[in-house]
Parts: structure tokens; sequence; C-alpha cells
């Protein structure tokens, strides 16, 4: 039988199996693959708002194609490797202030240094921020977002134990909260999410910013079982509380980020250690029953004095291989710097879903401290910005095994399985094994 | 003469050389999808690979096992496994054995209660683990409200936070979903026994417990070996519902060494050491399950 227009003989369709691995193969290409589009990918984080975006970007730039891929966030990490690592990686891309180093190490990622409006958008942001996205002395990444920790409390509840005003060290924490209790008003006044998890665990980092400590030194040297103090002493205060006063919920250990926000916003403790962005949900009306009453102040310190927070980074990236470089970096402009003048993404993201912003200018910007004043002091949220500090340790290649480490350990610390010279010994072995491990 | 030729020529292989032509498409799916992933995965446990070190990949023979014997969390998870899984296989065997004796025995609604049984079974061990941390949790749990209701605590309990509570109730989710697996197999067993045994056995005046360990037992030999190689199997290499209740903690109580296989290769990019974990499961597994065979499968062969 001779094949005619709608039948296809075997030899043919044999033919074309065996084709297409090769035509796969040719599709394999990183980037644009050869099209002129830029592949840009991100984490699942409101993908209909990033194409709206996209498509007022179009309108600017309507000679730039760009094919925008979410991906899901708990997975985000080990696709973009798997990509790159299959030489199929897109052309610009979102990446954690954690993820950084490795990738840079990896090949994955190329400096930006000297590219248009990268300097004048590291003019303009935090120190913090900046340092976030530079590594080895180059800049590799221009602002999505960024947060920074700060001490939610409950202010009705605060009021009805007698208290007027939120607590500056980690003492007077402790004493409000066994007011709280004393009062009747929660068996545990307050909570972390410390339940093991695959990202980092903020609160723990910043409850030793907070009072001027340090886990490493900038040389990625464990400090904090000797030279530093000041992580100990945090901990010896997290054992106390947690197995001595009680006065964390020992459900702390089975919560994660969006149950503990949930318990706050239903008003179940007064006190936690959260993320600035966090009080926008608090306090709307139509999503939490605690609204109006959910405050912001600094993380307590040892001695009362704020000496600092942590803050985290996310960032847009170009990636080392890519084809379209002079498209993806208008693109990464567009998204991370200046549109004629104003940082207009990184202002879009803070109206639309109060994202924090790194330009320092859009903290003094007239529309948005009246958009901030609706959910936290606009204050403190500035004041928090300034004094946040990036881990000095995201950039080791070996920080995610720490990371698993630290919330083992802090865990251990909060159950009474370890105390808290104890717990510092052991972070100093891990990081002085991984770094070995790593070498 | 002529229709022989053309009848060679339309047929010109034997069915043997046919039927291994026909079983190719399947063969090489096989050898794609299972031997060489099988293989390649032992390939790369003898290199130091970290997707994050790309640079600094290279074949380093067994030093990945080796460092094992000193790698302080491997050797603890190891431990905790086979905790986990002596306590996981030990109550689902004598949970199943009692069950399947009570449904082998007739009486109204036994049908029903054979299909519930099955239930727990149909469940994914991630809806399995979602579900028990619901029932275990700290503030709305159904485990907290029983109890207090019972007027057996005087406050709902974190059960899960304790290092006792975390690795029991973790344990107990486990055996819940993987029960109804056990009952089935050991059902199927016991019913294949002659009646004319136990008839025998109850003429020669033997007890309950005589029958069941002169008759029953050696003839649930093969059964159990089943079912100890397989919940053994599963027990060693339960992940899911670990991961969801308590993601491995409080600290490392219940960190077993599938989890820390999967953490290690898919958070850490470590697939050098992380595939060493998974070749080390699968010895393990099997120096058990010819355990097993050799202890069990003897004593199972008897004559009728």
């Amino acid at each position: 039988m001779t094949p005619t227009r709608t039948q296809i003989s075997r030899r043919t369709l044999l033919g074309a199996a065996a084709a297409l691995p090769l035509l796969a193969a040719c599709g394999n290409r990183g980037g644009s693959g050869g099209t002129g589009t830029v592949r840009f990918e991100g984490w699942d984080y409101e993908p209909p708002l990033v194409e709206e975006n996209i498509g007022n970007f179009s309108k600017l730039h309507p000679e730039i194609k760009v094919q925008y891929t979410p991906i899901t966030s708990a997975q985000y990490r080990q696709k973009v490797v798997a990509e790159f690592t299959g030489k199929n990686g897109p052309d610009a891309l979102y990446v954690y202030d954690d993820s950084l180093g490795t990738w840079v190490q990896s090949g994955y990622l190329q400096p930006i240094d000297g590219l248009p409006g990268v300097d004048e958008v590291y003019n303009g942001i935090y120190d913090a921020n900046a340092k976030a996205m530079t590594f080895q002395g180059k800049r590799y990444g221009l602002p999505y977002y960024t947060d920074c920790m700060g001490l939610i409390y409950n202010a009705e509840i605060l009021e009805k134990a007698g208290i007027s005003a939120p607590p500056k060290s980690l003492d007077e924490l402790e004493q409000q909260s066994l007011k709280v209790k004393d009062a009747g008003l929660m068996p545990y006044p307050l909570a972390f999410a410390a339940q093991l998890q695959d990202t980092w665990q903020s609160w723990i980092w910043a409850l030793v910013y907070s009072s001027g400590g340090q886990l490493f030194s900038d040389d990625m040297k464990p400090v904090m079982n000797g030279a530093d103090p000041v992580a100990g002493q945090a901990f010896e205060w997290l054992h106390r509380a947690s197995n001595q006063s009680k006065i964390v919920d020992p459900a702390s250990l089975q919560l994660t980020p969006v149950p503990l926000d949930n318990a706050m916003k239903a008003g179940q403790y007064a006190f936690n250690f959260g993320a600035r962005y966090a009080l926008r949900d608090y306090n709307d009306p139509a999503r939490s029953q605690q609204a109006g009453k959910l405050k912001l102040a600094p993380i307590p310190s040892l001695d009362g004095t704020l000496k600092g927070t942590v803050g985290t980074t996310r960032m847009y990236c170009l990636a080392a291989d890519t084809d379209v470089k002079d498209q993806a970096m208008t693109l990464l402009n567009y998204l991370g710097g200046y549109t004629d003048g104003q940082p207009a993404t990184a202002r879009y993201w803070f109206l639309k879903r109060g994202l924090g912003f790194t330009f320092k200018d859009l903290a003094q910007d007239k529309e948005i401290t009246e958009a901030l004043a609706k959910f936290v002091d606009p204050t403190i949220y500035a004041q928090l910005a300034e004094v946040a500090k990036a881990r000095n340790v995201v950039h080791a290649p070996w920080y995610a095994e720490f990371e698993a480490s630290l919330q083992k350990t802090t865990q251990q610390v909060l159950t009474n399985q370890s105390t808290a010279p104890a717990a510092m010994t052991a972070l100093a072995d891990s990081a002085n094994a991984l770094a070995k491990k790593y070498s | 003469m002529l229709r022989k030729e053309a009848a060679a020529r339309r047929q010109p292989w034997s069915d043997t050389a046919r039927g291994y032509a026909l079983n190719v498409p399947a063969l090489l799916a096989i050898l794609l999808l299972v031997a060489y992933p099988i293989g390649y995965s032992f390939w790369v446990s003898l290199h130091r690979d970290n997707l994050a070190q790309p640079a600094l990949r290279r074949f380093i023979w067994f030093d990945n096992y080796l460092g094992l014997f000193s790698d302080q969390a491997f050797l603890r998870s190891l431990w905790v496994s086979a905790l986990f899984v002596v306590l996981v296989v030990t109550v689902t065997v004598l949970l199943g054995l009692s069950m399947a004796l009570v449904l082998n025995e007739t009486f109204m609604g036994r049908g029903v209660l054979r299909s519930l049984v099955l239930l727990p079974w149909a469940m994914p061990g991630v809806v399995n683990g979602l579900m028990w941390r619901t029932v275990f949790d700290a503030k709305t749990g159904a485990l907290n409200g029983l109890l207090l209701q019972l007027g057996l605590i005087d406050s709902y309990q974190a059960w899960l936070t304790s290092t006792t509570g975390a690795f029991v109730f973790t344990a107990m989710a486990q055996v819940w979903n993987t029960l109804p697996f056990v009952v089935i197999v050991l059902l199927a067993g016991l019913s294949t026994i002659p009646g004319e045994l136990y008839a025998a056995a109850t003429v020669d005046r033997a007890g309950v417990f005589q029958r069941f360990r002169e008759v029953t037992l050696p003839w649930l030999m093969h059964p159990l070996l089943i079912v100890l190689i397989l919940e053994t199997m599963n027990a060693f290499r339960a992940f899911d519902t670990i991961y969801v209740l308590t993601g491995g903690g409080p600290g490392d109580t219940t960190t077993t060494v599938a989890l820390l296989t999967v953490q290690r290769v898919l958070t850490f990019t470590d697939v050098g050491l992380g595939s060493a974990y998974a070749w080390v499961i699968t010895l393990i597994t099997l120096v058990i399950s010819v355990g097993y065979v050799s202890l069990l499968y003897r004593r199972g062969s008897f004559e009728v």
C-alpha cells in the first residue's frame, strides 16, 4: 500500500520516531534557544501580577519578547539547578540571596557590573541589600524585594495584661509574657515557626543579630562558641523561655509560617518574631480578626538597645550563557531598576502586595508612607530597614547544610535535649566539618 | 512450492526470534527506565558530585561509602530507622495478624468490615501524614479533644514535640497506612488452611493456642515471610508520612535514613553522597530480606 496524504507507512513512522530525539536535542539549548525571546523564570508568587507587569514592560519595549515561566516555590531551586545542569536554563531569573554564591560558583550567573543602570541602582538601595547581591566583589543582581524581621505583638492583649509598651530586652519579653500568662489570657504568649524546613528560619538569625551578635566572622569562620558570646546568650534565653518560664508554645515545633500567621490573626499569641511584610495581612480586616491590634517593634535584644536585625534580599539575575544579554538586561532594569527615574516595579509590588522595597528614596515617598501607615508604623518600618544585616555566610556552598543543622539544634534547645553551650559547640563543629567537606 | 516460498518470504524469522523481537520495545523500556538509572546511580555514588560545585566533580572510588562510617548524621539516622522498622513491623504484624484472625471468622457484617479495613491502604503517604497531623494537632487535634473529654488530660498537648511522642505517633501513623496490606495477605493465607486440620486438632483436644501454634502459624509462614520482607522495606523507606508529620524533628529524633537521603539529594543537591545513602539502604534491606528467607522459608515447608 502506498502512503496517501492521510496514511503513513511504517517506514515513515519509524523514521519519524528516530528523528524525534534528534529534533529534541536540537531544541535543547539554553536560554532563548536562538529565538531572540527572553526566557524569564521565577518562583510562583502572584504569577498574574508578574504577567501584568511584563505586559507593561512589553508596551515600553515592543521589540523584546518575554516568555515568563512561574515555578513552584517549593521546588524552585532544584528545578533551576536541573535546568542549568541540563544546559537549558533561562536568560533572566529570580534568585534567593542564599542561592547566589552557589549559583555563581556553579557558573549559572554572570556579573552585571558596568552594565547600564546598575551603578544607579546600587547607589540608591540599602547597604545590606547591595551586599546580599554582591559576591566576591562583583555585582550579580538587581533587587526584587527585601524584608527584615521584627517583633510583632498584639497591643490589645498586652493592654489587657496591663502592659503599655512592647519589650525592648529579652528579659522584658519574658516578664511581659509571664504577665500575659498570669492574667489568664493565654498559656503560651510567644511562638515561632520552628518546624524543620528547607528554607531558612529567619527568627533564629534575628534573635542573634538583634543583640549585635554573629554566628560567623566575615571570613565565614564560626564564632558562636568562642569569639562572639552573644549567640550563646541568646540561645540561653531561648532555652530558659522554653523550658523554665515556659512562655514559648511547644507547638512551635509543628508550626510553619502560614499556620503561625493564622494563629496570630486569630489572637492565639501575644508575640512572634516575623517579617514586616506580614503586618499587611495581619492588619487587613477582611483577613484577620485582630486587624488593627497587631503592631511592629524591633526584636528585643539582650541589653535592650537596638543593634540590628536580619534581612533577606530577593533579586533578578542574568544567566551566564544567555544569547540575549542586552534584551534580558533591559528586562532586568525594568524589573529591578529605574524607569523614568522611578523604581517602578518596586513601587508596583509594594502598592499591590506590600513587598518590601530596597530603594531608600521610597521610604520618604508620600504615597508609599500613606500606604504603609495603613498597616504598620512607617518609622519603625524604615528603622528596621536601616539596621538590617544580611547573613554573612549565605554565600558559602555549605550554607544550606548549616541551616539544616541550625534548625535541628534550635529544636533541641527548645525541647531541652541540649543546653545553649552544647548547642553552640555542636553548631561550630558542624560548620567546621562542612567547610572541610566542601573544600 | 511457490506458495511455501512466498510464505517463507513473508515470515523470514522463526517464532522464537519473533517473540524476542516483539519483546524488544518492552526490554528497551525496562533498560532505559529501570536498569540504566539504577546502574547510573551506582556510578554517581562513586563520585564526589554536588550540583552546587560542578567544578569539583570527580571519581573517588568508594570514598562516599567509607565516609559513612564516620558520618554521624548518617549513623544516627540509621539507628532511628532501625528502631522505626522494629516498632512499625512488630506492631503491624501483631495487629494485622489479630485482625486477619478476626476477619477470618464468620459473623454478620464481615464483608463490610473487610472492605473498611482496606480504606487506609488507598490513602497516599502524604495524605496519611496530613490527616494524622490534623489529628495530632496541638490546638485543634481530634486526639486532644477525645482525651480531654475522657478526662485523661487537663489541657491540649503538643504530641509531636516531645522526642518519644514524635517517634511513637509517627510510627503509629505509618502502621495505620500499611496495616491493610498485612491483613489482606494474612487473610489470604488463612483462607488456604484446610478446615480438616482444625477439626483433627480439636479431636486431639488441642486448645485455641495449641491450634494456633501447631496449625495456623506453620501455614502462615510464607505469607508472613512476604509481609515481613515488604513491611521492613516499607518502614525502612518511609519518607512521606514522617516528612509531613515532623520533618525529621524534634532535633533528629525522627530523621530516618530515607529522609536524610532525600534531603541530601534534593535540598543539598549532593547527588554523589545521596546515591551512596540510597545504595546502603538497598543493601541493608537486601540483607534483612535474605535473613528473613533463611529463617522462615524452610519452617513453612511442610507436607499436607
